[in-house]
């Protein structure tokens, strides 16, 4: 241990504070990841199909149709032409329309023919269907895509703010720790001081102190993080456009730690990195917090 | 030197001036002692010479440098040079006293080795090296202003300022520590010794500064401390 020049820092419920922020800033990151995930993998798929509504009444139904998806296979950047079958359309439309009726079609309704068209880049799909059929209604899912896009990033907006607050929280957690040790220790430090210690000298101390704290704080707090985002990745794996984790059931120690690792090896890898710097940020605000409060403290004595 | 030119000094909240129109001057390695009743500014005094507040009005010069305009940096510097035993010790409680009395030069950034051979010596003349690893809290007055003043002499002040040194030692140890005193006076040290001690005074008589509710009441130029180091040269 170096030899002391100041008081240290009385750390008082520092760590705890520190490990309750981690984990709170934990959760709101995976939540943030999460939701960044979903919002891109569903705007993506929207963002690249077309929907094609044919009404029934349109003359030569059949054959115009079937013109239509050949006119749409040579388009550049379509990739596949799918025609639902009534039956799909109906299902689609149940929610709206209500359940089929037993001879398979809605009462007073004849179901439109419609096409799912997949595509890549941004084709003008409605100048094609309308130069070959223009009764055709072209709902592209583009406009979704956006909307869908709107929501993630008001949400991706919410946990920034959210693991904003709880920095702040945190600052202001140290910073009041920091000036009751001060205060505390106020005949000791103003003893240093007179002696002719530097102001950085006396701050460096008790920061390096709050940073060591912060840092253990992070790491506990990430220790008991990492079994909730586990179980949050499980939860939220069926909702994912990639392959959840392999779930095994978890009786043993063993199958629960194996079960974990796998769970932790499918979560992304920026989500891990951000996770496994929360510790160093959080000393890094710890240090920051005390320099500050201490020489700010400081600046009374002449 | 020491030079003090109409300065007063008025405390935060506090009506009135504790120290009002105080001029004088004491050349460096001389001897004083700052005498006067309880309540007279003593500590005032003191508490200005150790920079632990500037003046209010008026211009104080210590060691060359005009503290009333000196940045934080050079106050901190000057600090370094001066040495101070407070009446009531103001050793580290969490700290043992070898940790207490090795600071000012570890805040001067003298190596370990060196810190520990001053230490040891200074603590050893003062028969307290045995406490080295005790705390303050566990040592009787006498020990602890002991230790003080091991702390006041380990960096070999330019400056030396001391508020009732021997109100807790034995005669001897008074004594001895006058004698001290009268060391680090020859060897170029200003000494201020602010005392209720009579007998003390009687023993070794010096020039001295009295003061009466803040004002300078006299400034009594008896054949001294320094006035015998002048009489050997």
């Amino acid at each position: 241990m170096s030899a002391p020049v100041s008081p240290g820092l009385r750390s008082g419920s520092l760590p705890l504070l520190v490990a309750l922020m981690t984990l709170l800033a934990g959760l709101s990151l995976a939540g943030l990841t999460g939701v960044q995930t979903l919002a891109e993998g569903w705007a993506g798929a929207a963002r690249n199909a077309t929907t094609i509504e044919i009404p029934s009444d349109t003359l030569q139904l059949e054959d115009r149709t079937r013109t239509l998806i050949q006119t749409l296979h040579k388009t550049p950047d379509v990739t596949t032409v799918r025609e639902l079958s009534p039956q799909q359309v109906q299902t689609l439309l149940a929610p709206w329309l209500g359940q089929v009726s037993d001879s398979g079609h809605l009462p007073g309704l004849s179901l439109p023919v419609v096409l799912i068209v997949a595509h890549t880049g941004t084709p003008d799909l409605g100048k094609v269907v309308h130069a070959a059929l223009p009764e055709a209604v072209v709902e592209e899912d583009r406009r979704w895509g956006e909307r869908l896009n709107g929501l993630g990033s008001s949400l991706v907006a919410c946990a920034w703010l959210a693991v904003s607050l709880i920095a702040a929280i945190a600052i202001l957690s140290v910073g009041m720790t920091v000036r009751r040790s001060v205060m505390a220790q106020r005949k000791a430090v103003e003893i240093v001081h007179f002696l002719g210690a530097g102001d950085v000298t006396i701050s460096s101390r008790i920061a390096g102190r709050a940073a060591l704290l912060s840092l253990a704080g992070g790491l506990a707090g990430l220790f008991f993080l990492s079994p909730v985002i586990t179980m949050l990745a499980r939860k939220l794996a069926p909702f994912s456009h990639d392959a959840g984790p392999a779930a095994l059931p978890a009786t043993t120690w063993q199958t629960m730690l194996a079960s974990w690792w796998n769970t932790l090896h499918v979560l992304p890898r920026f989500l891990l990195e951000e996770l496994g710097a929360l510790p160093l940020i959080a000393a890094c605000l710890g240090w920051l917090t005390a320099q500050t409060v201490v020489l700010v403290w400081l600046r009374r004595l002449p | 030197m020491i030079r003090l030119l109409n300065v007063s000094m008025m405390p935060p909240g506090v009506g009135q001036p504790v120290l009002r129109n105080l001029t004088l001057t004491v050349p460096q390695g001389e001897f004083r002692w700052l005498l006067g009743p309880s309540g007279a500014g003593k500590s005032s005094l003191l508490r200005l010479l150790t920079l632990e507040t500037r003046p209010s009005a008026g211009q104080m010069d210590l060691l060359g440098v005009s503290v009333s305009q000196a940045s934080r940096a050079t106050l901190r510097n000057l600090r370094r040079r001066i040495g101070f035993v407070p009446q009531d010790y103001r050793l580290i409680g969490e700290w043992t006293v070898f940790d207490n009395v090795a600071l000012p030069l570890r805040l001067r950034g003298a190596s370990e080795r060196d810190t520990r051979r001053e230490a040891f010596a200074v603590l050893e003349w003062l028969d307290v090296a045995h406490l080295a690893d005790k705390r303050p809290g566990t040592l009787s007055g006498g020990e602890q202003q002991r230790a003080a003043i091991a702390r006041a002499l380990i960096g070999r002040p330019e400056v030396l300022l001391a508020d009732e040194p021997t109100n807790a030692l034995e005669d001897a140890q008074a004594r001895r520590l006058l004698a001290t005193f009268q060391e680090l006076v020859e060897m170029g040290t200003t000494v201020i010794v602010a005392t209720h001690n009579e007998a003390l005074v009687r023993e070794a008589p010096a020039a001295s500064i009295v003061l009466q509710d803040g004002t300078l009441a006299g400034a009594d130029p008896q054949d001294g401390i320094a006035a015998r180091r002048s009489d050997r040269a």
